[in-house]
């Protein structure tokens, strides 16, 4: 008898609980081969904090060009989630457009924000005008990942430190009958790898509001390009495509973003990966683009508890405890420093494939947007004219140059 | 195609009330034929002549900027040869197929039903699904069509010299080769579509009456051969336009596969940027409507043509025929 | 009948090509990620115990994990701790491939709902059609009306409209409205099938009038003799109508693409499967084939009961 009245008790207590209201926020997130398992692995403990907020998550992006078209289509249907994560070069237009949302009022709330790790260096990638827009939710930068079976079969013993010791390597390992040396990750989002050529030097695509793909660097940039894969004689390889073949196996060398070093490595075959710095064009580059996403809001909802429920969210997921997953589960940096009391103490001497990306952080650089309302259309510009040197079908790189700027203008606002 | 029946016998001036019921009855229709299919066709065609972009509050007409750029820059010939390739290519392939198939099977009998059911089993599935699955079957290491490839280096296979060089330097990328791409992506067109064709064959084989058979025997037709030239194909006449137009606004409307294997560009070189895509990517992933209005009125155009000339060749022959 | 045997040669071959992708889907949805790698494993795979990498990832330990852990391990330093939570995390990680493909295939993400509004949006589609195209069909064929001409000849031109081809602006003006991403959205512009009211006309027209003026005398509205006369004696053509219309929107890609972005709760199956796709961790390709053979396997069950109905289905557009 008192057992039946005290589980009344209890189950009248409970749906008390559960009248409480629960807010939901929908949130939605690129790339679900590098963050699915980052995700499912930090709701255990955010449902255990907060129980009344359930998020719902939606489809994910394809890519970052994916998540701020969406996102745009979005905003005019009057559709758009409440938090989005958003690439670090996307997020100037979603302000200028009004899209995101300010995030000064809920900082000034905060009573430690510094202490909870976020420092000065990793808001100002997300801060415009003095005004904070986004949290960084995870940062990475282009790496050599290298199978050392095969490079060891190819008579190499030391990583290439520049491009044409890069170059040398794949003559190497072709002469020792490697078939497929490397993949040069030209086709990455956001021609990333483009303004990583350039940061090399020092330069920056957009300067001053002006796009500078006339200029003496970015010729550079597209014959270094060129070199790569005409000596390397390179395949286009769709980028998925090459991380799997890499993963199988098949490939020597490949330059991309840190960011897939744990999806890599948890899909790899029998050998031996170890990254390397990404190589310079004579020396070390002068400074790389910072890769990765940011937290942004974008609710709609005049509900300040769903503004509220979505700004724990934004909270959460940069903060230690997200960002120990984001170091644990993928090759990205944690941009919170909280979150090296969470890993492991040795986390960096167990992963030391990841420390590559950690120790190039001095050269940390701006990912760019390019100005006006058609960046998406910009960055499909410079990308064919890339692959157009990928497939051999432009030969003559200052015309290849001519070519991409005329069109790219085309695109620009006026004066 | 059946003649346009008017059937309007000489009857007496209808009624009101019949004729109100009856525009109460194709009211819903009308309605929905207005704003659906009609209304969208002008408001492409406006849109068209201006930079509009969804989401700014207003836009600038550009008159013919649209168009010349259309035909002018290197991107949208690319379009258009892309497009025709692929109709070219793909639609008398298909029809080929699909008639020697019907033919093949309709000798055949019953024992020819297995192989009906084996050919139209790609029209029924998925396109997404058949394509994901081709792609994996492409894929340059792991895949099996190359592994399968491979298994003949070694061999006189490497007489050939696709195989020579295959062996030598590895078999191609297929949908990363700008080279190969768009061949690819007809193989599976035509993969998925004559078994659609074969079935439309058959049904107009069946009704190629016997007689006309005995009556070409009768003048002299012996072989397959001469009773195909002179009875079947004559007879199919019909049946062909219809395969052939249905065919080919299938093959200008082909957009799932491209999508689907290379989600940004259109293909290794936009060699397979076909019209649907190009809508697709134009005005709806980089929001240039203005662009992506003018390519959707001229692929209206396109379509449009290719139907008027299907009728009229249909109204010929039956007049004839 | 030995001179048949070389149709059957040609036949078989071009069989085998027309099978190959099936098979391999369906077999790749029994293999685990390393027998698809390697090519191996016959059609169904050795079935051998695998371990989910990504199960295993998820339950990489944190400092605070080890220090409640030592407790269970006496006398082992942090290194030997943490080796024993990961022996134990590979034995709750492993499973057999095809329970992995099929278990990842449902939980990645909501297959059943989007099995469900594959259903939902074709059935609706399909009713509201039959339900427009009717009573236009019935008047064009049977009543007398100024202006039954024009009608008809708006119906052919119609016909010349293909309505992927106006995708673009009916998305604008949806997008204006704020429909899109909603049920409507993917329903209302396949509502008018302008190819329906055409068949059904043309089979109308073959209805002997004396059926329809037995109704008219026995009291019925006009109304009432499209649903209570003309619908039964259509039913053969419509049945086939219904096949090919399921059939083209359970696997339209394109409309649904433009119009939904990104809530999953409206996902036709071919979305659902895009979305698997994105993927590009090479452990997956298992469970994507396996979507891939849920999302096909209904049209092709139905297909292979009703055959001839579905063939009937398809010729039928041909009979134009």
């Amino acid at each position: 008898m008192k057992l039946s009245t005290s589980a009344m008790v209890l189950a009248l207590s409970a749906s008390a609980v559960l009248a409480e209201d629960t807010v939901t926020i929908e949130f939605a997130y690129p790339y679900s081969h590098l963050f699915d398992v980052t995700y499912e692995a930090m709701m255990p403990a955010f449902k255990e904090a907060h129980p009344n907020i359930e998020v719902k998550f939606r489809a994910t992006y394809e890519s970052y060009e994916d998540a701020t078209n969406t996102v745009l289509r979005e905003a005019v249907a009057g559709n758009l989630p409440d938090v989005t994560m958003q690439g670090l070069n996307r997020q100037a237009p979603l302000i200028d457009k009004g899209i995101a949302q300010s995030l000064e009022p809920f900082i000034a709330t905060e009573a430690d924000f510094e202490k909870d790790g976020y420092h000065e260096a990793m808001l100002s990638l997300s801060t415009f005008d003095d005004t904070v827009y986004g949290l960084p939710f995870s940062i990475s930068l282009p790496v050599g990942y290298y199978n050392m079976d095969i490079l060891h079969a190819g008579g190499i013993k030391e990583l290439p430190q520049t491009w044409d010791e890069v170059i040398a390597a794949c003559k190497t390992m072709k002469a020792n009958g490697i078939d497929n040396p490397i993949f040069w990750g030209w086709n990455v989002t956001g021609n990333w790898f483009v303004q990583a050529l350039l940061w090399s030097q020092d330069s920056a695509i957009v300067d001053g509001g002006r796009v500078t793909l006339d200029s003496a660097e970015t010729l550079v940039a597209l014959e270094q390009m060129q070199e790569i894969f005409t000596e390397c004689e390179m395949q286009n390889l769709e980028w998925k495509s090459a991380l799997s073949s890499f993963s199988a196996g098949d490939i020597g060398m490949m330059f991309w973003s840190t960011s897939a070093l744990g999806s890599v490595e948890r899909s790899q075959g029998d050998f031996e990966l170890v990254t390397g710095p990404f190589p310079g064009l004579d020396g070390k580059p002068k400074g790389l683009p910072a890769g990765g996403n940011a937290a942004m809001l974008t609710s709609t909802s005049d509900d300040p508890k769903v503004r509220e429920a979505a700004w724990t969210w934004l909270k959460y997921i940069t903060s230690g405890d997200g960002a120990a997953e984001v170091a644990k589960t993928t090759g990205y940096m944690p941009p919170n420093k909280a979150a090296n009391e969470i890993i492991l103490a040795d986390f960096y001497e167990q992963n030391p494939n990841k420390q590559t990306a950690v120790d190039q952080l001095p050269l940390l650089r701006d990912w760019l947007a390019y100005p006006g309302d058609n960046g998406l259309a910009i960055t499909q510009v410079i990308y064919d004219s890339i692959e157009r040197i990928v497939t051999g079908d432009a030969t003559d790189m200052k015309e290849l140059q001519q070519e991409m700027v005329e069109e790219v203008a085309d695109l620009l606002p006026n004066g | 195609m059946a003649v346009l029946d008017m059937g309007v016998a000489a009857h007496p001036k209808p009624n009101n009330h019949e004729a109100r019921t009856a525009w109460g009855l194709a009211a819903p229709a009308l309605a929905l034929m207005f704003l659906i299919l009609l209304v969208p066709v002008i408001v492409a065609g406006v849109l068209s002549f201006t930079n509009y972009s969804l989401g700014n509050s207003g836009f600038d007409w550009v008159g013919t900027q649209n168009y010349e750029r259309l035909f002018t820059r290197s991107t949208y010939e690319k379009m258009f040869i892309a497009t025709f390739t692929y109709v070219v290519t793909v639609v008398p392939i298909s029809v080929g197929l699909g008639l020697g198939a019907a033919l093949l099977v309709h000798s055949l009998g019953r024992v020819g039903d297995i192989y009906k059911t084996i050919y139209f089993l790609p029209v029924m599935a998925t396109l997404l699904a058949m394509a994901i699955a081709w792609e994996f079957m492409l894929h340059p290491t792991i895949g099996m069509v190359n592994r399968t490839l491979a298994m003949a280096c070694g061999s006189w296979f490497e007489v050939i010299p696709f195989f020579a060089n295959g062996c030598h330097d590895g078999f191609p990328l297929w949908l990363g080769d700008r080279d190969y791409a768009i061949w690819v992506v007809c193989f599976i067109g035509v993969w998925q579509g004559f078994g659609f064709n074969m079935v439309l064959f058959l049904a107009g084989l069946t009704s190629v009456h016997r007689e006309l058979y005995h009556a070409a025997e009768m003048d002299g037709a012996r072989s397959g051969w001469d009773r195909f030239w002179l009875v079947t194909w004559p007879a199919l006449g019909p049946t062909t336009v219809f395969v052939v137009t249905i065919s080919c606004i299938r093959a200008f409307q082909v957009f799932d596969t491209i999508e689907a294997f290379w989600p940004q560009g259109g293909g290794p070189n936009k060699s397979v940027y076909v019209m649907m895509f190009a809508i697709f990517e134009k005005g709806v992933q980089q929001n240039l409507i203005g662009m992506g209005s003018a390519i959707t009125v001229l692929f209206l155009i396109f379509v449009m043509f290719l139907t008027l000339i299907q009728r009229r060749l249909v109204e010929r022959k039956v007049h004839y025929g | 009948m030995t001179r048949e045997w070389w149709k059957h040669l040609v036949l078989i071959l071009g069989a085998l090509i027309v099978l190959a992708p099936f098979y391999m889907m369906v077999s790749y949805s029994f293999k685990s990620p390393g027998e698809i790698d390697r090519g191996e494993g016959g059609f169904f795979g050795r079935q051998d115990v695998m371990i989910d990498p990504r199960c295993v990832a998820l339950r990489q330990p944190d400092r605070a994990d080890i220090e409640a852990a030592r407790s269970r391990f006496p006398g082992q330093d942090d290194a030997g701790v943490q080796a024993e939570l990961q022996a134990e995390t590979e034995a709750a990680c492993s499973m057999r491939p095809v329970a992995f493909n099929y278990t990842k295939a449902f939980t990645e993400a909501p297959l059943m709902r989007y099995l469900l509004n594959g259903v939902i949006v074709t059935v609706s589609i399909f009713l509201i059609q039959v339900v427009v195209a009717l009573p236009a069909a019935y008047a064009l064929a049977k009543l007398k009306f100024w202006g039954r001409e024009a009608v008809f000849g708006l119906v052919l031109f119609c016909l010349l409209i293909p309505v992927h081809a106006i995708a673009l602006p009916l998305y604008i003006l949806l997008a204006k409205l704020g429909l899109t991403n909603t049920y409507a959205a993917l329903v209302v512009p396949w509502t008018i099938s302008v190819f329906g009211i055409f068949l059904m006309r043309q089979f109308f027209m073959t209805v002997p009038d004396d059926l329809i003026d037995a109704a008219r005398m026995d009291g019925m509205s006009e109304f009432a003799v499209v649903w209570r006369v003309m619908l039964p004696t259509a039913i053969p053509a419509l049945l086939a109508f219904a096949i090919f219309s399921i059939v083209a929107h359970w696997n339209d890609y394109f409309w649904p693409r433009i119009v939904v972005t990104g809530n999953r709760d409206l996902f036709t199956p071919p979305l659902g499967l895009r979305e698997f796709k994105g993927d590009g961790d090479g452990s997956f390709f298992g469970p994507m084939m396996a979507t891939a053979t849920v999302i096909v396997t209904p049209l092709i069950v139905a297909f292979l009961i009703a055959q001839r109905r579905f063939i009937e289905g398809i010729t039928l557009s041909g009979m134009k």
